[in-house]
């Protein structure tokens, strides 16, 4: 206990957990209602000894004093009081829930040199409304927070059970909840509320924040949501946001906050910022062509740019349509920077509307179908779009599902509320914007098959060199164009300039593309070029039954590639089949020759284009260094049209970047290895790398002798804990996972150079996006609870 | 070196004893019948504290292998030959100041899989009387021992002439009576028995003080988890058996287990629950620290293993015949 003394007040006894003294500084941790200091048991644990890490519960909470009702103002300046009288030296202040606005409240009256916040806010955002939690809580307050433990029992079981304990502990009778009730009841919704004026102070004092500032965030927080998070985000644009897409309310128990912090505070309070080293990528001005140019340099074009099941498109009308929507977009308000969430299904409609929303300075929010329901929420939620851009039925499912509150709508027909491109024309003319390289772009989402979907960010300077790269390494005809299964890059066909054709297919299930359909396509069209997902290429070639099409170039894309595979497709279309490397991250980086050659070590996915550099990184921690050629390693790439940074992901962003020469390289997860011929091979992701005790091996280097010997497709995981695995190789077949018969488990065991602990069969688990990723890390787990026996 | 190894009629204990006289040791077995080793015997009774200080005279460590491992066993003779046999094992070795102690991974056994772990606690307290006096015992050395004392924890030793794990799969196979928890799916891990005794050798030579070796329990392993399916496939393939064994759904076999428990009269009951249980769920181990400390790795094998069992029982069939 330590007491804070006021001039004028009665003194106050304050509960602390301290860690003591640490080298680095202090770090005072202020906790909301109704939690207390153990909600900063992450910090305390994590933090310490480098820090001194004090959590206090304030006056009235946890196992501090009871006293008199505090108010907002009153509460701010205990802390303060707490702060000049019990610490020394600079601060750095965290704060959760309503001690946002408590800490918040303080910093102008310290010497704060970092601020760290979980979810907490600093007063409604606009347009939105109280949330019902606190609102039936401030109606039922005596009952619900004093009288009754609903409030504590029900923040309590936001967490894992094993920290409801003590979260509950110093509450256990309404005589010690009444500060848990007054604190409700002081949230200030109005100006004729006590605290108001206070509050309107931190928020002040958060607008003028000129020390970093980290936001931590639980995306599923039924309090303070993400409208929130960019309230927060609006008032203090320089902070760094971490959001856990799943956490909910208690971030800093749920969540490795500390962790994140701990690397954060090294970061920008270390000894050279890095935070100044790893500036966005500047791409030169001077070359820069915006995206939008492909389409506007064919505007007065009457040749089809765009054709699939409802029709031909011509550049002309393309262009004209995309810089009709940009005008009205400005007219109804939309702002450069503004984001826009786009729920069109791929179609001349979303050719124009994403062409439109560029041409205005807007930035497209990309969240295809392939993350299901759930994920498309999460991630749309995530990127805080003031703009849904939807046709009737897209947004109705948007509104009922709260994809995007509070986002404007932008409909294709008629919405009730929605702009409307049918009703919304005018031929008043608007100047558009000049788009510059620095100009955010787009965030598009990576596919989630190997953990839960990043939202990746790319800025305009990027988007411009990936076309130059696309035209000069594919070298794309503008006469006659490519057909694509793969939905999201019918964007490609305008921003190259290039005619694209859609075919008549379900856009979530690329397998649907079957040699009929195909051949239909290039046979009534003029494309010359395809791009196809591996799931689409196995269809056609399933489907061909000896027939053959002709094309130029066909390029894979979407997962490794096996050489029989590209060899198939080849013999199908006569063509040139390339199968690049490339990630959402940086796409292209490899020009995709050798697709067809037949290597041992993994996928030839050719050699790195121009202007693209590859790293091969030892697995771990240690300083950046390639490897030498044919060795295997981790893949880092830097690329001048690579992404930006992933939005709102700052630990995972940091995790996956390194500075080296003054170039920002991207840690991509992808095993692989140069030979000597130049050539990066893929081997796989790290995280599907078997560590065993003796060695580590990528998984393509077990799987690939035995799919050859049992022409079966097979994936090799690990079975058991890291660093002593072994092996489990799973053979496709329908049905459950079960032991494999006798025959095929020695045939497997034979022809592997590895100890194969077992041999299962079983229906490998597979992406919805690209239908040919095979889920590894969901079948090691159900192979190791397989041969974990019950 | 000259070593006393108590329980040398043992597969195990005989295999351990010659591999120390081949290397030059001095070795005497002691056990109450004779052992067939190449070492000298010395017959008697572990629970005869005068009979085991006798042969343990002026021998320089004592490596004890003795236990009585029926699987209902009266729990007093459990005690008596287990725990207490071990206690006089234990002094037995003061004199010459060192002590190896072979134990099992079942006193670490709670009826859940063990995946890829190390050598957990000694706190097995459940109905197997075996698993519970071996535990004891362990307890019995790790607390009162003044020496520098190695504890060992083979896992599922097998090889030619192996009369517990191999004798029973066969004589069960052959009269169809062999029955696999949901078809044999858990990953097991085995020892085949000469890497075992030169894992228990390497033990030996690393009792001194100071070792780490001295100073947690390792288990020893082959190193190389199957599914018990394919392992028993493999024992049968080398007895010459071709009826593959009958699947049942691992929970029936715990029931099964449980019930033998209660009603069987006699010693040896066809299943015990704590039996179906180590048949139905993994274990094997994580085996970086024992080969790190003891600077042992098994040589055999399975592959290597299984070949040479089935060269045994061509020989035995051959002589059968004759």
């Amino acid at each position: 206990m330590v007491r804070i003394e006021r001039p004028n007040e009665v003194d106050v006894e304050w509960s602390i957990l301290d860690t003591g003294d640490g080298q680095r500084g202090t770090i005072v941790c202020v906790h909301g209602n109704p939690t207390w200091g153990y909600l900063w048991k992450g910090f305390l644990e994590t933090l310490s000894p480098e820090w001194r890490v004090i959590a206090v519960d304030q006056t009235g909470m946890g196992w501090s004093e009871r006293s008199a009702p505090r108010t907002l103002e009153t509460r701010v300046a205990e802390l303060v009081a707490f702060c000049e009288q019990h610490t020394s030296g600079s601060l750095v202040i965290a704060a959760h829930d309503w001690g946002g606005p408590v800490a918040l409240g303080a910093v102008s009256s310290l010497d704060v040199q970092a601020v760290i916040l979980g979810n907490t806010g600093v007063g409604l955002p606009a347009r939105t409304a109280v949330p019902p939690l606190i609102a039936t809580a401030r109606r039922f307050v005596d009952f619900s927070c004093r009288r009754s433990p609903v409030f504590v029992n029900g923040t309590a079981a936001m967490t894992e059970k094993r920290h409801r304990e003590a979260l509950r502990a110093p509450y256990q009778s309404a005589e010690r909840r009444t500060a848990v009730a007054e604190f409700v009841a002081d949230i200030p919704l109005s100006e004729a509320d006590v605290s108001w004026i206070a509050l309107q102070k931190s928020a002040n004092n958060l607008s003028n924040l000129d020390v970093p500032l980290l936001l931590v965030w639980g995306g599923r927080d039924r309090v303070f949501h993400d409208r929130f998070l960019a309230d927060l985000l609006q008032r203090a644009p320089h902070a760094d946001v971490h959001r856990f897409t799943q956490a909910a309310h208690l971030v800093p128990l749920d969540e490795p906050m500390a962790a994140i912090a701990s690397t954060w505070l090294e970061n920008v309070l270390g000894p050279k910022s890095v935070a100044e080293q790893s500036a966005p990528n500047s791409p030169s001005n001077d070359s820069f062509v915006a995206i939008t140019n492909g389409l506007l340099s064919r505007a007065n074009d009457d040749e089809a740019a765009f054709t699939d099941r409802n029709g031909v498109v011509s550049w002309k009308s393309l262009a004209h349509e995309a810089t009709d929507i940009a005008r009205m977009l400005m007219r109804a308000g939309l702002a450069v920077g503004d984001r826009v969430a786009m729920l069109v299904p791929p179609s001349s409609d979303l050719l124009a509307a994403s062409f439109g929303v560029w041409l205005a300075g807007g930035v497209l929010v990309v969240a295809d179908s392939g993350l299901g329901a759930r994920g498309l929420r999460a991630v749309l939620r995530g990127a805080n779009p003031k703009w849904v851009f939807g046709t009737s039925k897209t947004l109705t499912a948007a509104k009922a599902l709260g994809w995007a509150p509070g986002a404007r709508m932008i409909c294709t027909s008629r919405f009730p509320h929605a702009v409307s491109l049918t009703t919304h024309r005018s031929s008043t003319a608007v100047e558009l914007p000049e788009l510059r390289p620095e100009f955010e772009a787009v965030v598009v989402h990576t596919s989630g098959s190997t953990g839960p979907a990043k939202p990746v960010r790319y800025r305009h300077g990027a988007l411009g060199a990936q076309r130059d790269v696309i035209v000069e390494s594919f070298t794309m005809s503008a006469e006659q164009g490519f057909l694509t299964s793969f939905a999201p890059f019918i964007l490609l066909g305008p921003a190259l300039g290039v005619p694209c054709v859609l075919p008549d297919i379900d856009v979530t299930k690329p397998a649907e593309l079957d040699f009929d359909r195909f051949a239909q396509v290039i046979e009534s069209s003029r494309v010359d070029v395809a791009w196809l997902s591996p799931a689409s290429a196995r269809r056609i070639v399933e489907t061909a039954n000896g027939r053959t099409t002709e094309l130029r170039l066909v390029m894979l894309a979407g997962a490794p590639i096996s050489t029989q595979l590209a060899s198939s497709i080849a013999a199908v279309t006569g063509a040139d089949v390339r199968s690049p490397w490339g990630m959402t991250e940086a796409m292209p980086i490899t020009d995709g020759v050798g697709a067809t050659t037949s290597v041992v070590d993994g996928t030839n996915t050719g050699k790195p284009l121009a202007g693209a550099e590859v790293m091969v990184l030892p697995l771990g921690d240690s300083e950046p260094q390639s490897l030498s050629i044919g060795q295997w390693g981790e893949l880092a790439v830097h690329a001048p049209w690579m992404f930006d940074g992933y939005d709102q992901q700052w630990g995972t962003e940091k995790h996956s970047e390194f500075m080296l020469n003054g170039q920002r390289f991207h840690r991509t997860g992808d095993l692989g290895l140069i030979d000597a011929a130049g050539a990066l091979h893929q081997l796989g992701r790290v995280q599907h790398a078997l560590f065993m005790a003796t060695q580590t091996v990528p998984c393509v280097l077990v799987e690939d002798p035995i799919s050859t010997e049992l022409s079966r497709q097979v994936a090799a995981v690990g079975v058991g804990p890291v660093g002593t695995q072994v092996i489990a190789v799973v053979v496709q077949a329908e049905g459950k996972l079960r032991l494999a018969d006798a025959r095929t488990t020695s045939q497997v065991r034979h022809c592997s150079s590895f100890e194969i602990a077992a041999v299962l069969e079983g229906e490998l688990p597979v992406d919805i996006r690209h239908q040919s990723k095979v889920k590894r890390e969901v079948l090691a787990a159900s192979a190791s609870q397989f041969l974990a026996g019950r | 070196m000259k070593v006393l190894v108590t329980g040398g009629s043992s597969l195990l204990g005989r295999t351990v004893a010659n591999l120390l006289v081949a290397r030059g040791d001095e070795v005497v077995c002691f056990q109450r019948s004779a052992s067939g080793s190449n070492a000298v015997d010395v017959l008697g009774d572990i629970r005869d504290r005068d009979e085991l200080f006798a042969a343990a005279a002026n021998v320089d460590a004592v490596v004890h292998l003795a236990a009585l491992v029926a699987p209902k066993a009266p729990w007093v003779d459990m005690v008596a030959i287990n725990v207490e046999g071990t206690r006089n094992a234990l002094n037995a070795a003061v004199a010459g100041g060192r002590f190896v102690y072979i134990s099992t991974p079942s006193v670490a056994f709670h009826d859940q899989a063990s995946v890829g772990v190390g050598a957990l606690a000694a706190d097995y307290s459940g109905r197997d009387g075996y698993a519970r006096s071996k535990a004891l015992a362990e307890n019995v050395v790790r607390s009162e021992s003044t020496i520098p004392t190695v504890i060992l924890r083979p896992h599922l030793v097998w090889g030619p002439g192996d009369t517990q794990l191999i004798g029973r799969i066969v004589d069960r196979a052959r009269s169809g009576k062999l029955v696999l928890p949901d078809g044999g799916r858990a990953l097991v891990d085995t020892t085949y028995l000469d890497d075992a005794a030169a894992g228990i050798v390497a033990g030996l030579d690393h009792c001194v003080a100071g070792d780490e070796a001295t100073t947690l329990p390792l288990v020893i392993t082959g190193g190389e988890p199957r599914p018990l399916r394919d392992l028993v496939s493999s024992i049968l393939e080398a007895a010459g058996i071709e009826r593959m064994p009958r699947s049942v759904p691992a929970p029936v076999a715990g029931l099964l287990g449980s019930l033998i428990d209660r009603v069987w009269p006699g010693s040896e009951p066809p299943l015990t629950h704590f039996a179906a249980r180590q048949l139905s769920v993994a274990h094997w181990f994580d085996q970086r620290e024992t080969r790190r400390i003891l600077g042992w790795e098994p040589t055999v094998g399975l592959d290597e293993g299984f070949a040479r069992l089935r060269a045994a029982f061509a020989t035995s069939s051959d002589s059968g015949h004759s």
